[in-house]
């Protein structure tokens, strides 16, 4: 065993009369299938910083003037963005799916007299929102709507 | 020696066990210790523990009891997986299994972890049916349970699913929150509380809720799931723990708006 556990982690408020070794965790512990996806989740936290960069840069961009908004814009048809942003979409897609999956089961039993739908309901709920904001946002960004 | 349906007889099968070892008279650090053990087919991993204390090492130290996955005692980590070896058919590893106790709580001999601190948690969530002020009819329902203390099976349904836990702290060696954080509550300790929160007969949510909105409780809960995918008897802990970050900020929304509701007593 070896590893990263918090050295009082789980550890008595008093310690107690026999000497105890610290907490372990075992050697492979990031290298059990769902221990890899949880860890991949919150690594998607490092794109979301990348893309709040990104942001970032664009909006001063667009406070500096049409010049600056231009070349912007157009650093980003480079294919490094047009990767980084694939990345991006991958991640939220990632994220969405994990979050729709275990979004049922936080549910409370009951609200007053309401009970939340089946799990299936509420999965197929999500979906279609997601699918529908996604469809509109698409539409009103190439100007067919709005 | 194990038997096929047809009445043949299995050979056993020689496997290497690798037991953690630690004596806090003796060792700095915990160290691995092997040994071959001849494995029936039908073994549980628990089999194999007791097989090498009871005929080969009586110094292991490992704890045990019911052998029916119920007691909770048999929780070690199976090549590296939080597992009830009580339940956890042998045959389902390799030549070589590593068994080391549970990660995440201090070591005090060999497989035998410490448990002050996930009493001390347990304790933390007041985990018993807290009422308001004695009742008249508390005292009359003692004597008939159809009164106060009955409850619908819709009620009963509200919670069952989180009582049915056993303790074996497996969902505290998965949680990655727990490896980091040493003030978070845990798993089992938040499902328990909440248990109690949903129970129809309590009257004690103010008072847990309280504790929920406090530090090291169900915010610090990243909803890794991993609680729920090691559990051995499909408590779900971390639905309890999200339904119970739910039901505390619902309480301290109510709390802005509403005046606060006694939640004194002193049981």
């Amino acid at each position: 065993m070896a590893g990263p556990a918090h050295p009082h982690s789980m550890a008595p408020p008093k310690p107690g009369r026999t000497r105890a070794a610290p907490p372990q965790m075992p050697a492979s512990w990031w290298n059990t299938s769902r221990m890899r996806t949880y860890l991949l989740f919150d690594a998607t936290g490092i794109i979301y910083l990348l893309v709040g960069f990104v942001a970032i840069r664009m909006i001063r961009a667009l406070a500096e003037g049409a010049g600056a908004w231009q070349a912007a814009m157009q650093s980003l048809e480079n294919p490094i963005y047009i990767g980084f942003h694939l990345l991006s979409l991958i991640s939220v897609i990632f994220v969405a799916v994990r979050f729709f999956r275990l979004f049922p089961k936080a549910q409370p039993p009951s609200i007053g007299p309401l009970k939340p739908p089946p799990g299936p309901v509420i999965h197929a709920a999500l979906y279609a929102v997601w699918i529908g904001v996604t469809v509109v946002m698409s539409l009103a960004l190439a100007g067919v709507i709005f | 020696m194990s038997s096929t349906n047809t009445g043949e007889a299995i050979a056993p099968t020689q496997k290497t066990i690798i037991i953690t070892r630690f004596d806090p008279d003796k060792d700095e650090v915990p160290r691995k210790q092997e040994y071959s053990v001849p494995c029936e087919d039908n073994w549980k991993v628990l089999d194999a523990v007791n097989f090498i204390k009871d005929e080969l090492d009586a110094t292991v130290s490992h704890r045990w009891s019911c052998r029916m996955a119920v007691c909770g005692s048999c929780g070690m980590m199976v090549n590296g997986e939080p597992k009830l070896t009580c339940k956890t058919s042998l045959k389902e590893y390799g030549d070589r299994v590593d068994i080391e106790p549970l990660a995440n709580f201090p070591i005090v001999r060999d497989l035998v972890v410490e448990l002050d601190g996930f009493m001390h948690k347990f304790e933390a969530v007041k985990p018993w049916i807290k009422r308001a002020k004695e009742k008249a009819e508390d005292k009359a329902a003692l004597h008939d349970t159809k009164l106060t203390f009955s409850q619908s099976a819709e009620e009963l349904g509200n919670f069952k699913q989180f009582s049915m836990c056993i303790n074996c702290m497996l969902c505290y060696s998965a949680c990655p929150v727990v490896a980091n954080e040493p003030d978070f509550l845990g798993p089992a300790a938040i499902a328990l509380g909440h248990r109690y929160n949903m129970d129809s007969r309590d009257e004690g949510n103010a008072e847990r809720n309280e504790i929920f909105r406090g530090e090291g409780t169900v915010f610090s809960c990243s909803f890794a799931n991993e609680c729920s995918e090691v559990c051995p008897k499909n408590v779900d802990p971390a639905a309890a723990v999200n339904q119970a970050k739910f039901e505390a900020v619902i309480d301290w929304a109510k709390g802005l708006v509403l005046p606060s509701p006694s939640s004194g007593g002193s049981n």
